[in-house]
Parts: structure tokens; sequence; C-alpha cells
């Protein structure tokens, strides 16, 4: 799980928004710099990540499920809450643990690493918002929100 | 399928054919043992009677949107047709009128060639026809020289006449072949007036003679028809015009007149199985004294619809009721109306149980159907589940003269049939037509949400409508748009505004 999420989030090594420092720093190598046994925030942003996004697709989409929130801009005021929340959480994690110095002293991190990992993980949230709601097989069970996407209606 | 021959007779005829016509396009559906197809045949010498014109449009419309979408969809669930669409021949006109020849552009002394009459017949002539009326140019003339293309102007000897011209017709004639057992006739017609209170005593004849007429087949059957017929006694008001053939002052003798000659020729002699009387007394607002010269558009009145209700009762009455033996009715039943609140604004629930429970919903969800249409479906369609889903409801559908012409006209002659009956007196107005969806219906309020109730509105009837199309599948976008209206609407009215299905 901690891979595929580190894959995902360093852009399967092409094109990571955030230096490999903070990427060790996620994988959970821990203050002492001796292995890989600290908190695997990797796993645990990308579940919530996960998590919220699915959350609001079930507000929008199954839960308000209303003829007045079922339009591709709500569709986008929708998408853009789910970036800025899982920009906010993954910003704040590693930006706290930076503040209270709280990580392996060999590992160089910076507040641009946290905006890149915030970006990573908000990017992340979008694109798996797009796959879940572009399905129809997902949201068919949808009464109002049913042919909603991010272009239509 | 069995018929229902409804002969509408004059322009009372044709304004309860029309109003039978949106009882019909409503859902309403007489709770009868078989199933009827409705053929209406309008007889009317004035051609240019807006009434007639209307009412034929109408017809044309439901025709179409019921032959487009089929029966099985609530609205227009009943199948009207024209005679010309029973019969293999290509003789008549294939409109709901009946042509009456030789009636345009001639006095009546021309149609009975008075001239060519020997002197004692032209001094018979004379003397029963020895009254004055009025031409289309308001000038007073005697009876034998009015001009008929305007309606026989309340003179039923006149129309008693031309109208016995019914027994030689191809439609008669058409009618009486294509008359099968089980099949029934309805006649419509005031008694006040000219045209009806003359044609419905001479048609109701010319049927039970049928066996007399060597013109026609299908005899028997027409001989024993199941006849019923509902006669219209005065129930609406004229202006005062002194130089008008038409008086209210003499619609009360005019009936008594046509009441004493039924006792012998319609009730006295068991012609009829089936008549309704209907009138009222109220005295409303006139209507304009127009004898037929300016084509005569009355607005819409509840007693019309009524009547059109007397045919649906007609239609629930079984056959075993309806007996005829030697073209006489065994048992021959006479029925009046009656509403419980005798009230000028008349609401649902100012008319008796049976009425109520036949009218409500069906109209609720009609008049509710147009007032989506009218004020809502363009910003819905293409944004809402319910168009999206397959078959779509889009633009291009709204662009189709299916929508364009059938529906929205219908919808519109709807709206102006309540307005009409709404501002009349008496009025029948159960509706708010101008106000918003949650308090359309009179004395009711709809609303929707279980802990916490919201106004119901057109979210919520788009919500409804979503909930309705999901996993359903029509065959075609105008079928869906009848089909899931009707179901949509009539969900909505029992749950959110509480009426009783």
């Amino acid at each position: 799980m901690k891979d595929i999420f580190a894959s995902l989030y360093e852009w399967f090594g092409l094109m990571p928004l955030y230096s490999t420092d903070m990427g060790d720093q996620l994988r959970g190598w821990d203050i002492t710099c001796t292995d890989y046994i600290g908190t695997p925030w990797y796993t645990i942003i990308g579940c919530s990540m996960l998590i919220s996004t699915t959350l609001f697709y079930a507000i929008q989409y199954h839960i308000y499920d209303s003829t007045k929130f079922n339009k591709k801009h709500h569709w986008w005021i929708m998408a853009l809450l789910i970036f800025c929340l899982n920009f906010l959480i993954a910003f704040t994690v590693p930006f706290n643990t930076l503040n209270a110095g709280d990580f392996c002293s060999q590992l160089n991190l910076n507040i641009s690493d946290c905006i890149g990992f915030g970006l990573s993980n908000a990017i992340w949230s979008f694109i798996f918002f797009i796959i879940i709601t572009t399905n129809p097989l997902i949201r068919r069970f949808s009464t109002n929100c049913r042919k909603t996407t991010f272009w239509k209606p | 399928m069995a018929r229902l021959f409804v002969f509408a007779i004059g322009g009372t005829g044709s304004r309860v054919l029309k109003s039978l016509t949106m009882l019909f396009a409503s859902g309403i559906k007489p709770n009868s043992e078989k199933e009827f197809e409705i053929v209406p045949i309008i007889i009317d010498p004035h051609k240019s009677n807006e009434d007639l014109k209307r009412t034929e449009r109408l017809l044309g419309n439901y025709q179409t949107i019921s032959n487009e979408v089929g029966l099985e969809n609530g609205f227009f669930n009943t199948k009207i047709t024209t005679l010309n669409n029973l019969v293999a021949s290509n003789r008549l006109s294939g409109s709901f009128t009946f042509n009456l020849q030789e009636v345009g552009g001639k006095k009546f002394k021309e149609y009975i060639d008075f001239n060519q009459l020997d002197d004692a017949n032209k001094a018979l002539t004379d003397i029963l026809f020895s009254g004055k009326s009025i031409n289309k140019r308001h000038e007073e003339v005697n009876l034998l020289d009015v001009e008929m293309d305007i309606g026989f102007v309340g003179n039923p000897n006149i129309g008693s006449v031309v109208l016995n011209q019914f027994k030689d017709s191809h439609e008669f004639k058409e009618f009486a072949s294509n008359f099968n057992d089980g099949d029934r006739v309805f006649i419509v017609s005031s008694i006040f007036g000219g045209t009806g209170a003359a044609g419905f005593p001479t048609i109701l004849k010319n049927i039970r003679d049928a066996m007399n007429n060597r013109n026609i087949d299908g005899k028997g059957f027409l001989q024993d028809a199941k006849i019923g017929a509902v006669t219209a006694l005065p129930y609406f008001n004229i202006e005062k015009d002194n130089d008008s053939p038409i008086q209210k002052s003499d619609f009360i003798a005019k009936s008594k007149a046509a009441l004493y000659y039924y006792k012998d020729n319609v009730t006295g002699n068991n012609s009829i199985n089936s008549l309704y009387y209907i009138a009222d007394d109220y005295s409303g607002k006139p209507y304009k004294n127009d004898p037929g010269d300016n084509g005569q558009k009355n607005d819409a009145h509840f007693v019309e619809m009524a009547s059109a209700i007397a045919i649906i009762d007609f239609l629930e009455t079984p056959d075993r009721v309806l007996e005829t033996s030697g073209g006489k009715a065994l048992s021959p039943i006479y029925k009046e109306f009656a509403i419980r609140n005798d009230s000028d604004m008349i609401k649902f629930s100012d008319l008796e149980e049976y009425t109520e429970r036949k009218l409500a919903l069906r109209l609720s969800q009609f008049a509710l159907f147009r007032k989506y249409m009218n004020e809502h479906l363009l910003s819905a369609i293409e944004k809402e589940a319910w168009s999206t889903d397959k078959p779509e409801i889009n633009k291009k559908f709204t662009d189709d003269t299916f929508y364009r012409t059938n529906v929205s006209e219908f919808l519109s002659s709807f709206g102006e049939w309540l307005k009409e009956m709404s501002n009349n007196r008496r009025a029948f107005a159960p509706f708010n037509l101008e106000s918003t969806v949650d308090v359309v219906i009179k004395d009711r309020t709809g609303t929707f949400g279980k802990i916490f109730k919201s106004k119901f509105d057109f979210s919520e009837f788009d919500n409804q409508l979503s909930k309705k199309s999901k996993g359903k599948t029509y065959s075609s976008a105008q079928q869906k748009l009848i089909k899931l209206f009707f179901d949509t609407t009539e969900e909505i009215l029992t749950s959110k505004f509480g009426l009783k299905n």
C-alpha cells in the first residue's frame, strides 16, 4: 500500500513535486535515522485522500442528491473543495512536523516540499474524483446526479 | 374495441365535446366493463363557428398525440377517431364534422325549393315558417329568407327540416354500416337554441327508424342501439340586444316547447336509454349576444364539463341496464346533475364525492403537467437526469412538431379552457393557474420533506421526475414525455398534496 501511494505521489519518479528527503520522511523514515519505522504518512494521507474524496462524492451524488446541486458548475465547486481540503491535509502534516523538528536531522526538508506534497495530494484527489464521477456504473445509483460530470450538464 | 359515436350538435355540442376531450386528455377514464373508442361527429351548419373550429383543432391534436404515443400512458389514454378512419372508402372528409349539404350561402326557401311548390303547399309553408329572424347583416327577414350558414339562429323548426337530410347522408350510411353490437350512441345538444333543439330528436328518430331506411346496412344493431343523450337546458346568460333574434326571455319558452315535444317523441316513446338533463338558473356574467355572424365564440362553462361527465357516466352504465327491443328502451334512465355546495366559484370540494373523485386528481395532474411545460421545461431539459436519460428530451425534441405544435397547442387550449371556466359565472375555478406550483390547487399546499417540511417547487418536481424515470424504458421521447409526466404528477399529487387516487 505504502509503495503504491509513494509511486503515485512521486508521479512514478517522473516529476515529483517535492524532494526525495520529503519522500523518505513520508515513507516513515524514523527520527533516529535508522529505518522506515516511523509514521507511514503516504498510507495515511493516501487513505484520507481516498476517503475524503469518496465522502464528498457520496454527499453530492447520494446524500444531498438534489436538482439544486447537479450541474457541472456544482461538480467544479465540489472538485475545488476536495482539492483544497486535500491540499491542506497533505500540506499541514509535514508542515507541522517541520515546525516541530520532529524528523530525522539528516533529512533536508523545507516548506516548498510541504507545498509540493500538498499539491500532489490535491491533484490525485481531483483525478480520483474525475474517475469516480466519470464512470456511469458508479454514479448510476444517484437520482439527480446520475448524469453529472465535469463537462455536463 | 366497442365504439361510442358522439353526435355533438350546435355550439353547445362542440363545447361539450371540447370538455370531453380535455377530460380524456387528463386521463379520466370511464370505469366501464369494456373499453370504448370515441367517434365524435359534430353537426353544425355554422362552419365559421369559433367554438366548432377550436374543438376540431383540439380533437386533431389529441388524435395526433395519442396515435404517436399509444394509449397506455395515462394522459390521452382513450382512443378518439374520425368516422372516416373507420371506413374503407374515401367518401368522407376525414374531419370530425358532418358535412351538411347545400346549406352554405343558401336561404331556407331555396333549400326547400319553395318556388317549385304548388300554391297550396306554399300557403302551408308560409304558415309553418311565418316568423321573423335576422340575416348575416343584422337585417330583419322572414324565416323563409334566413341564410343558414350562421346556423338556424334559434329556429328549431328550420333546423328540423334541414337536419333531416342526415338520414340520407354518406356519413349516416357509413355510421350505420360500421355500427356493431355493443357500440353505443350519445347525442349532445342544447334545448334552448335552434340547431341542438332540432337536431337531437331528428337524429334519435333516424337511428330508431333505421329499419325503414332502405339506404343503409346494419339496421338491426342501429335500431336497438344503446343511446344516451345530454340535453342542456338554459345555463348561461346573454346580453340584452333588442335587434337580435336571440333573447334570454325566450330561453325558457323554447325549452318548454321542446320538452313538450320530447314528452311524446323522445321520453314518452322510450326512444332513449339514458337521458341527462342539465341546467343552471344562476344568473351570471352575460355572454355577448351573437346570433352567429361574429363567429360565436363563447367562454367554456362548468355546465359543459358536467355534460361531458354525463358521457363518462353513460359509458360506465352496464349493458344490462341499457337493454333495447324493437327500438324501445326497456328501462329508460333519466338523470340530473348536482353539486354539493351552491358556490359561484366551484372548487373540487364543492363537487359531489363521485365527481370530485373522478375529476380532482386527473385534472390536477394535467394542470401540473401544463404548468411545468409552460414555466420550467426549457430550463430543465438537457440538465436534469430525467431529461438526459434515453430517449432524451432535449432542445431538438422541443423544436419538433409533436411538442411544438401538438402538445403545446393542446396545453395552451387546456389553459384557455380552465381560464374561461374560472372567469365565467358560475365559475369552475379549482386552480390558481398563475401562482407558484405549491399552491396550484386551491385549498391545498404541496409540501415535501420528512422532518423539515418545504414548499413543493420545480426542483422537487425534477427530483420526482428523475426518480420515476430511473431504470425505466420508453419506446420514444414522445411516449416518455406523456407517460413520465402522468406517473410523476400522480405520485406528487397523492404524496405531496394529499389528493386521493
